[in-house]
Parts: C-alpha cells; sequence; structure tokens
C-alpha cells in the first residue's frame, strides 16, 4: 500500500526522467553513422585530444569506429552518470520527506512496523531504478538500428546494463540510508548528490594524473569502468562485491537506524 | 480492566524536558482528560504511548500489550488525533481517507457518513482545506475504524463551536459502543464538560489524577467589573483570593459557589461584568503548588 503511494508519486519525475535520457540516447546513437562513415578524419581528431582526456573516457582502449565502443564513449558515460543523480535524488528523499512534511505522524498511527515501511520504500527505490535501466536499455537498443550493423556483442553489451544498474542501486542505498537516519531532505538531497558527484569528480581525476591514480580504488565509477569491461569481457569481481557489499550495509544499517530513531515532527 | 497502564515513563531529551516519572491507568470506558499548560508534556507522553519516540525509562501498556513491542497491534484499534494535522497535500480528502481505511481493512462506507456528519467536502485537495476542515479530516481519520481507544490530542484546536458540538456528539457514540477516550486539552472548560477523570501534568511531571467532580468543586472563576465612574473600590467580597485594581476596572479570582458570588455582585454599583473560565496556571497556583 505504501509501494503504491509511493509509486503514484514518483511516477511523474520517473516519466520525465526516462524520456530525457531515452531522447539523449537516440539523438547520440544517431549521429553513429556518420560518424562511422568519417570515421578516419574522426579518429585524426581525436587524436588530437590531450592524452589525459581520452584516458578518461576511455578512448585510448576503445575503437569508437565500433558500435559498442561509441556507446561506451558517448552514451554509457550519461546513463552511469545522469541515473546516479537520478537514483540519488530518489531514495534520498523517500524516507525523510515524511519526517520533513510531517506525514509521518499519519503513516506511523497505522498499523504497520517500521521495518514495513522501510521496505516498501525500499521496494520502490527498486523498480524505479529497474524501469529506468529497463527503459535506457530499451532506447539504446533502439538506437543501435541507426548504425548499419546495428549487431553489438549481446554478451558485453547486458554486462555494461548490469554494471550501470549495479552503481545506480549503489548510489540509491547509500542515500537511503542517509534518508533514513537524517531529517531535513534538503541537507540529504545536496549531501547525496554531492557524494555522486564528488565520486565522478574523483574518476575523471584518477584518468587524468598518474599520481592521483589511487583515487580509483575510492569512486564506484571506476568500478563500471567502460574499458576493462569491454576489453576484458566481464565485471571485476572484486569490484561487484564491493558494490554488494556496499549495497547490502546500506540496506541493513536503514533498517536498524528506522527502527530505533525518535520520531517527533 | 485498564486499557492504558503508564508506569514511571520517561522520555528525556538531550535539549528540550521531556516527561518525567509518569505513571497513571485509563480504565475501559472512560473519557479521561489530560490536561497541562503548552509545553508540559501532553504530546510527549502521547507520542511515546504510540511509539513514535522510545521511552529513556519505565514502561507502559495499551490493551495489556506493550507499547514498544506490540506498538503493531496496538495501533489497529487505536484511533488517533494529532494537535496538528499534517497530510498527503496531493491527495483528495477521500483518496486519504480510503488510503487510511485500507490499513484497518475499514469499512469505507463510513467515511461517508462521518464526513457528512462533519459537513466535510471529500472531494477537495487537502493542500486547499482551511485549518478547521483539516482538523475535520483528521477526526474522520481517527474515527472510522471504530477503534477501542481514541487518543486525541487537543482535538478541539481550530473547531467552530458548532462542530465542537457535533465532535463532541461523535464522542459520547463511541463511548456508548464502548470506547475509551483519552483526550488532552489546556482548555479546562472543554475538559470539565467532557471528562470522567483528568490527569495533571506540569512541566513534565504528573500532579494529580482527580476525577472531574472533584476539579469543579474547587470552582474558580475570573471576575471582571467595572464600576459607575466615581465608586470606591474598596469594597469586600467573600471568597476573593485575588483582586487587582485598574481605575474603575477590577479584576479578582474568586473561588466559590458561584449563587454566592452573583448575590454578592448585586450590591455593587455595577456597569459591566464578565465572569470567565481561569487560566490552567491560576489553578495551579491555587491547588497545587506547594
Amino acid at each position: 500500500m505504501i509501494f503504491m503511494r509511493e509509486w503514484k508519486w514518483n511516477m511523474k519525475a520517473l516519466v520525465i526522467w526516462c524520456v530525457v535520457m531515452s531522447g539523449l540516447i537516440l539523438l547520440t546513437l544517431s549521429i553513429f553513422p556518420q560518424f562511422a562513415q568519417q570515421q578516419k578524419e574522426m579518429t585524426k581528431l581525436l587524436e588530437a585530444y590531450p592524452e589525459s582526456m581520452k584516458k578518461v573516457f576511455g578512448m585510448n582502449e576503445l575503437n569508437m569506429g565500433e558500435l559498442l565502443g561509441f556507446y561506451a564513449v558517448e552514451i554509457y558515460m550519461m546513463t552511469t552518470l545522469l541515473g546516479s543523480i537520478y537514483s540519488a535524488i530518489l531514495a534520498s528523499s523517500i524516507l525523510a520527506k515524511e519526517e520533513n512534511e510531517k506525514t509521518i505522524e499519519f503513516l506511523l498511527s497505522k498499523p504497520v512496523t517500521r521495518s514495513r515501511i522501510v521496505t516498501e520504500k525500499l521496494l520502490a527505490v527498486f523498480v524505479n531504478i529497474l524501469i529506468f535501466n529497463g527503459v535506457s536499455t530499451m532506447a539504446s537498443i533502439v538506437g543501435f538500428q541507426f548504425a548499419k550493423n546495428p549487431d553489438v556483442p549481446v554478451s558485453t553489451f547486458s554486462l555494461l546494463v548490469v554494471a550501470t544498474m549495479l552503481l545506480h542501486l549503489t548510489f540509491g542505498a547509500i542515500s537511503f540510508l542517509l534518508s533514513a537516519s537524517m531529517r531535513k531532505t534538503r541537507n540529504i538531497l545536496s549531501i547525496s548528490l554531492g557524494i555522486v558527484l564528488a565520486a565522478y569528480f574523483l574518476h575523471v581525476m584518477a584518468g587524468i594524473s598518474e599520481d592521483l591514480e589511487f583515487l580509483k580504488y575510492f569512486t564506484p565509477f571506476k568500478y563500471v569502468d567502460a574499458a576493462p569491461i569491454i576489453n576484458d569481457k566481464q565485471l571485476e569481481p572484486l569490484y561487484v562485491v564491493v558494490m554488494a557489499v556496499v549495497i547490502l550495509i546500506s540496506v541493513a544499517m536503514s533498517y536498524v537506524v528506522y527502527k530505533k530513531k525518535d520520531i517527533v515532527v | 480492566m485498564n486499557v492504558v497502564d503508564i508506569r514511571q515513563l520517561t522520555k528525556m531529551y538531550k535539549k528540550n524536558r521531556g516527561i518525567e516519572d509518569i505513571t497513571f491507568s485509563i480504565e475501559e470506558g472512560e473519557i479521561f482528560g489530560f490536561i497541562g499548560p503548552n509545553g508540559a508534556g501532553k504530546s510527549t507522553t502521547i507520542r511515546t504511548l504510540l511509539n513514535f519516540i522510545y521511552p529513556t525509562s519505565g514502561s507502559a501498556t495499551i490493551f495489556g500489550k506493550d507499547i514498544v513491542r506490540d506498538a503493531k497491534e496496538i495501533r489497529q484499534h487505536v484511533g488517533y488525533l494529532p494537535s496538528e494535522i499534517h497530510y498527503y497535500d496531493d491527495m483528495k480528502v477521500i483518496d486519504l481517507l480510503t488510503y487510511s481505511a485500507r490499513f484497518y481493512k475499514a469499512n469505507e462506507q463510513r467515511i461517508k457518513t462521518l464526513a457528512e456528519r462533519l459537513d466535510l467536502d471529500l472531494h477537495k485537495k487537502i493542500e486547499d482545506l482551511s485549518f478547521g476542515n483539516r482538523k475535520k479530516v483528521g477526526i474522520v481519520q481517527a474515527l472510522l475504524h471504530e477503534p477501542k481507544l481514541l487518543i486525541l490530542d487537543e482535538p478541539t484546536n481550530g473547531l467552530d463551536p458548532l462542530m465542537q458540538n457535533t465532535f463532541f456528539e461523535l464522542l459520547f457514540e463511541e463511548r456508548k459502543k464502548g470506547a475509551t477516550i483519552f483526550f488532552s486539552s489546556h482548555i479546562l472548560s472543554e475538559v470539565q464538560k467532557l471528562c470522567d477523570r483528568v490527569a495533571i501534568i506540569k512541566e513534565g511531571k504528573l500532579v494529580q489524577v482527580e476525577t472531574v467532580e472533584h476539579l469543579t468543586k474547587k470552582n474558580l472563576k475570573y471576575v471582571t467589573i467595572v464600576l459607575e465612574q466615581g465608586q470606591q473600590s474598596d469594597f469586600h467580597l467573600d471568597g476573593v483570593v485575588k483582586k487587582e485594581v485598574n481605575g474603575n476596572e477590577i479584576t479578582m479570582l474568586y473561588k466559590g459557589d458561584v449563587k454566592q458570588l452573583i448575590h454578592q455582585l448585586d450590591s455593587l454599583p455595577l456597569k459591566d461584568v464578565v465572569i470567565s473560565e481561569p487560566t490552567l496556571e491560576d489553578i495551579f497556583l491555587h491547588y497545587y503548588e506547594k
């Protein structure tokens, strides 16, 4: 019931994000045929880019003349970053908004346990992220059809999709924990977005400078880097475990914290 | 059987005062008043009973069940009306009430009946409602699942007198069906009108639990009189415990029989007279201060 309420509540935002995301994906993929045609000149042009920049976007390891390579450089960057922002916004407000708007007094006076409230809201976050990923994956598949040869290796593409989803869930889980433990929605939103952007920034920094390469261990964006996934045809198990652990701990902590919390409005 | 049983309940906040060592119980079928000035700890007690906040020490049971451990089962049979109503602004009244009813698997037909009684438009959006109308939504929400215990935090706040009467009627009907009512207020007269017993709370501590009958015997009245121009103000009235003279306007606190008071006032050269309820502070000052 709480889930249904959240579903309706977040529907508008979900639709907007999906439409914008799909639009961007289709638009970007629609220039691929031209891009591939003029590949020689393009490659030359890209070679003129500074080395560090190529490294950040994985251009040195990926062939942008190939559809999947193009996808990894141009689209993957958008889906990972924008999707993480969406997940952070969604999860950071979902519990705290009830306290902020003081509607939690209504909810808590009903015969539901706090765990039930957390579970249903968590489910709402999960389903929304799932749909967002589903839609952007569909948009990509549709966009691939613009290419002369629309075939991409299914297994590698699936790995990229799974990686994106894992990344979103990681940021979603961290934001959810913040939502369970803090009270003011505005602060939580800025902190959650801050975490996503800081992680992205670290990822960029680690790519730019050799000295800063150690930073890569602190950012989930590095865990889902497209180049190694495409070249090795696998997700690094260690990174997957790290993300899974972060997600599980955040979720478990959310239950514990929310159960113990004094809720004063 | 005691419906509510509170034993040495204490809630300490880091900064603000909470409640300390509160002990009392409410019997089945009773209308029990909980009275004290604003900030005395009424809402803190209620929120602890509903497990919005956790007690620092002590314990309490409702229907014989522990308020922390069995919170969910307790809430199934409790109707709660908060002092300030905050609902989902984007919902219509009917949506909110249906949402509420589903939690209890309550009869949704009753929403209509109650809304009619209270003259509440079900198809308005919550954000467009006035303060009084929000309160009505709160009342329907608290009553619709026919709870065994009603916990009402300052329920008359924001209701016009006509609505108050309808509301009191509804409460009496619920009581006839066997409900117990726990009613917090800072207005003495409404507690006197409605309740069987009252608990008086001040600065986080329980001062006394009394029958209303007993409380009413302590009949304390505020009397303001205006005398004709140039009249002497140094008259004497029996039962006056405090007297303040301000030009030809005199304010007195009177303790005792009301008939006696009227009788005595009759002999004075009055231009105007106002007899009103004393403030709770005055009652505390004259009866409970040590």
